[in-house]
């Protein structure tokens, strides 16, 4: 009984400015997040097209239209696609990049700085680069080519409707590559070293000593990076939108590009903002799993 | 003795290797920025140019100037207001437990991986009817209110480590929380103020989709939206293009250069944004 009643005089002043300030957070998130969510099912639910606001509910028809929608087809197929290639080529890269640094390498900081950097560039940045790389009459790569003998190689890159959507996985993964790298190097540094040692006793060694031991108890790194680059693979827009702009014809179009261009070009808000929930749907089915795997013990 | 020697060399070629594979369209950005018009025709996009020369930065600053302070100051506002949110929030749902704090935590940290297409369409209504749009000010609250989910978790993270008893100690002195905060927690977060400004500058200076929704005019057109432009305006002028991405990738690029580990670490903790 005493003790409540300390308690309840420290419920002074001095309590209620960090419970405000709390408060401040969970409204700001509350709003800008859950009731951003909300507001854009029901734009999705209504028959809102143009720049005049509109809520009259019309129920699921753009969700239905969706199904015969060609574009909205295309940009998911890519999206599935952007997953069932770049998220493998990324987490196998970064897993060879963390090997290769994991064998006492000297300058290993400077390496590991270097492979990280793309990561820490804007993708407005990477994208313009990476328009540099690939153009096709004076970009880096065509003219590399050229020097080397190799012209038969050349191409148009991310003008050739067939490849444009490699090319775009192929700078995403040299941009994703590092931060994978990262994960499973993490991953691996947090092995006990005498489960390492034992396995070397035992005649373990090189190829044997990663397949065995080590690749086997970093399945919760190999997680986090597969859900993070998942969900890249998903919502990623800044890059392809400076890169081709969803072009050529809608070989790189992905949901957000399309999101975004029903919403902000043609001002088809209700279309839009169906093409939005669908993404954000996506995107839950595997948040979801992953933050209930991860927090699920505290 | 000489195979091993033979597997080493094999390694550090290998890692060399993709230090080019890198570098190599960085290398030809920042050698193009430099070049006249002349030189990228008469070079090649890797070599560097015969005559170096600072025009094509001279004309892109001209043009980038009001967009980079916009930048620099939304970027600075937002990462400081982000911080001390997110740690506050941090000290609340690990030091003052209350019923439901879990759940409000899961709550909070689900804002860092949304698509945010899924709140475009309101986020633009709000900051048109509340008068921020096209403002500096509609994107400090905008990147505030976004970055608080992943500020939280870092704070959090941090905060765990910290043991109770320290915490009940203060409070059998009679030290209130915002007491607690500012004596005991606060003295002992640098670190996660650091790790978390490093995150939020790197991340909110990088932004590109709200810029692009939120600012219409030069009153609030952040960097990257005004390179963008370049890309219309400027076109097959490579030089001016690249040195357009040279300077709005100058501050991201020396914050990563000189305080790169932390970002390493918020990296680790947290996920990413994109």
């Amino acid at each position: 009984m005493k003790r409540k009643r300390i308690s309840r005089k420290i419920f002074t002043i001095d309590r209620i400015i960090i419970q405000f300030i709390f408060l401040i957070s969970v409204l700001l998130v509350g709003y800008f997040v859950y009731f951003g969510i909300g507001w854009n099912v029901v734009v999705s639910l209504s028959d809102w097209e143009g720049l005049i606001p509109s809520y009259n509910i019309v129920g699921f028809d753009h969700y239905i239209n969706l199904f015969g929608d060609p574009v909205f087809l295309t940009s998911l197929m890519n999206n599935i696609l952007l997953m069932l290639i770049f998220v493998p080529c990324t987490l196998f890269l970064g897993l060879f990049l963390a090997i290769l640094l994991d064998q006492k390498v000297r300058k290993e900081a400077v390496f590991r700085t270097i492979y990280l950097l793309p990561f820490a560039l804007s993708f407005v940045v990477t994208g313009f680069l990476w328009r540099w790389m690939y153009n096709p009459s004076m970009g880096v790569i065509n003219t590399l080519l050229e020097i080397t003998g190799l012209e038969f190689l050349k191409s148009g890159w991310i003008t050739d409707p067939n490849i444009a959507l490699f090319c775009v996985i192929i700078s995403l993964v040299w941009q994703f590559a590092g931060y994978a790298m990262l994960i499973f190097l993490a991953g691996i540094r947090s092995i006990p070293e005498s489960h390492v040692m034992a396995a070397e006793v035992d005649g373990a060694s090189g190829f044997q000593l990663y397949k065995r031991v080590i690749i086997p108890q970093i399945k919760a790194s190999t997680f986090t990076a597969f859900v993070v680059l998942m969900i890249f693979a998903l919502k990623a827009f800044d890059f392809i939108y400076i890169l081709t702009g969803g072009g050529p014809g809608y070989a790189t179009e992905i949901l957000p590009l399309t999101m975004y261009k029903e919403t902000f070009a043609m001002t088809h808000f209700a279309y839009g903002s169906t093409i939005a929930t669908v993404l954000f749907l996506l995107v839950m089915v595997i948040v979801v799993p992953y933050l209930y795997s991860t927090y699920r013990r505290k | 003795m000489r195979f091993l020697r033979f597997k080493r060399v094999i390694l550090y070629i290998l890692l060399i290797f993709f230090v080019i594979v890198t570098l190599l369209p960085l290398w030809a950005g920042i050698m193009t920025a430099f070049k006249t018009e002349a030189d990228l025709i008469y070079t090649t996009p890797l070599q560097p140019p015969l005559s170096p020369t600072m025009e094509p930065l001279e004309t892109t600053f001209l043009i980038m100037q009001r967009p980079l302070l916009n930048s620099l100051i939304f970027t600075l506002i937002a990462t400081i207001l982000s911080c001390f949110l997110g740690s506050i929030a941090g000290y609340t749902l690990t030091k003052i437990k209350f019923k439901g704090s879990n759940t409000v935590f899961l709550g909070l940290i689900i804002g860092i991986f949304i698509p945010y297409q899924a709140v475009l369409v309101p986020l633009v209504m709000t900051m048109v009817s509340w008068g921020l749009y096209n403002t500096v000010w509609g994107l400090i609250l905008t990147h505030t209110a976004y970055g608080i989910p992943i500020c939280t978790l870092l704070f959090r993270s941090f905060y765990v480590g910290i043991p109770d008893s320290l915490i009940n100690a203060a409070k059998t002195d009679g030290a209130g929380t915002w007491i607690i905060y500012r004596r005991i927690i606060l003295p002992l977060s640098l670190l996660p103020f650091v790790v978390a400004s490093v995150f939020q500058f790197t991340s909110i200076w990088n932004d590109f989709l709200f810029g692009l929704v939120l600012s219409r005019g030069e009153e609030a057109m952040p960097a990257s939206v005004a390179l963008a432009n370049l890309k219309g305006g400027f076109v097959a002028m490579w030089n001016l293009q690249m040195a357009g991405t040279l300077w709005y990738t100058l501050p991201a690029l020396i914050v990563y250069l000189i305080l790169g580990k932390y970002l390493i670490k918020g990296f680790m903790t947290g996920a990413v944004k994109g």
